[in-house]
Order: structure tokens, then sequence, then C-alpha cells
């Protein structure tokens, strides 16, 4: 998923529940059943995540442009000089080199 | 939401507090529900009513009761669990409280109860002070919701007198 596409997947879920829950406290309500209340809001639980958390592609239309590999080792990492290693080197021991 | 776990993670909390706010709602609305109870009470025979070898008194009656609890119902009940009581006062006590019969109501359908029955569970005196006693039949039910706080309530109905002396 890229960036909009989470922002697009946190508000349908918000929304979806919301709207479960409303619906599901209606439908119980006017028909004085409390476990059909129960019931149509666990299916709106079901449905909700079915559309929000798998990682659909409609979710995805804002790709993020990645650096493809070529193009990343023309530009390597800054190496740390001796001098510098030797003053600094107990701060950098133990970090990934 | 980076992952597909925190998704699920953040949808599943968002779905329980929901879950929890639907089912305030559905309690708050009882709030809003008045119910009235018909109901009487009276003793058919007294089965048996003498003093134990302990000196307490007991006693065992037959009664019929008719109560009509249906509009205590409403789509947030589960059940309501009603019983009968004896109440009298006496020089030790001044309310002595004896359950004698009671029954669990699992919905509105089987609310209506007409009832002819001998005593659950018999009338026991803490000493010998029945003979001659004025007593009172109380019908408490307790109300135990689907979401919410369990509602108490009671009604007095008929008194009876027992007898001045021990029939066995």
């Amino acid at each position: 998923m890229d960036w909009q596409g989470q922002k697009r997947a946190e508000m349908l879920m918000q929304v979806l529940l919301v709207a479960a829950a409303v619906a599901a406290f209606l439908v119980g309500y006017l028909r004085g059943d409390f476990q059909l209340m129960l019931l149509v809001y666990a299916g709106g639980v079901v449905l909700t995540a079915l559309v929000t958390v798998p990682n659909w592609p409609f979710f995805n239309r804002n790709p993020l442009k990645w650096l493809d590999a070529d193009e990343a080792e023309r530009h390597p990492r800054p190496q740390v000089t001796a001098a510098g290693a030797a003053a600094g080197g107990k701060k950098k021991s133990g970090k990934n080199k | 939401m980076h992952s597909w776990t925190q998704r699920l993670l953040a949808a599943a909390t968002t779905a329980v507090v929901l879950l929890a706010a639907v089912c305030a709602a559905a309690s708050a609305l009882d709030a809003f529900h008045v119910p009235a109870v018909q109901a009487q009470a009276h003793v058919t025979k007294i089965n048996r009513f003498h003093k134990q070898i302990n000196g307490n008194n007991k006693v065992t009656l037959t009664f019929n009761l008719s109560a009509n609890l249906e509009s205590v119902f409403t789509w947030n009940t589960k059940q309501v669990f009603v019983f009968l009581t004896a109440e009298y006062e006496n020089a030790k006590n001044s309310l002595n409280q004896i359950s004698l019969w009671d029954y669990i109501i699992p919905d509105k359908e089987h609310a209506n109860l007409q009832v002819v029955a001998k005593s659950k569970y018999p009338l026991i005196d803490q000493g010998s002070s029945l003979r001659g006693k004025k007593v009172q039949f109380v019908l408490h039910w307790y109300v135990m919701p689907n979401a919410g706080a369990m509602i108490q309530d009671r009604m007095a109905l008929s008194e009876f007198k027992l007898p001045d002396a021990y029939t066995s």
C-alpha cells in the first residue's frame, strides 16, 4: 500500500465500523432482538476487515517511486575516514556497519 | 498503517469500542421503560405446621400465584428471576423474610405465570413465634439484562394468618 492508500484504508475502516454499529443498533431495536443486533454488527465487522485489511490494488494507486538497484549502486553510502573512526570508534561499535 | 497486521489490530480495537458503545446505548434506553406488573397470591392449604426438635417452627403450605410479568421484558432482557417470600415480624426481628418459591423466566412468552404449587422451600422460623402470626406474601423479581445493570423490584401481595395451634 502507498501513503494515500493507507489514509484511505484507515478512513474506510472507521466509517464502515460506525455505519455497521448504527445499522446494527437500529435493526436490533426495531425488531426487538438483541441477538440480531449482535449478528448484524459481526457481519459488518467482517465486511470491514475484508475491505480494509488486505493489500488491495485500489489502495496502491499512487505508488511510491523506489530507487532501482543500478541507480543505488552509483551513489554509494558515505564511508567513515580512519581518523574519524578512531575518535568516534567507541560510539560506533555495536551499530550496523 | 503500514502492515496488514497493524490494520487488523486497529480494526479489531475500534470494533470492540463500538460494540461497547452499542451495548451502552441499548442499556440506556431501558431507563425509559416502565413496567406494569399485576400479581395475586393466596394460600390454599397449610400442609404441615409443627415445631422441630431444635425448637424452630416449620410450615409447608400450598398456594396459588398468578403474576403477569410480560411488561417487565424489553429487547435487552436476558431473563427474569422471580421469587415469592413470606414476610412477618416477631419479637426477635423486625423483618423476617423467607423465600418459599422461585422460578427463572427465560422470555416474554413464559412471563404470564399461573402457578398452583406446594412451597419449594419450607417456611422455617428462628424460634417458635409463628402460631397465629400474620404473614404477608411479597413477590420479588430481578431483571437480568443482556447489557447493563440488574434491576430489582418487589410487590406486596395479600396477607394470611397462620393457625393458632400446630397442625401435626
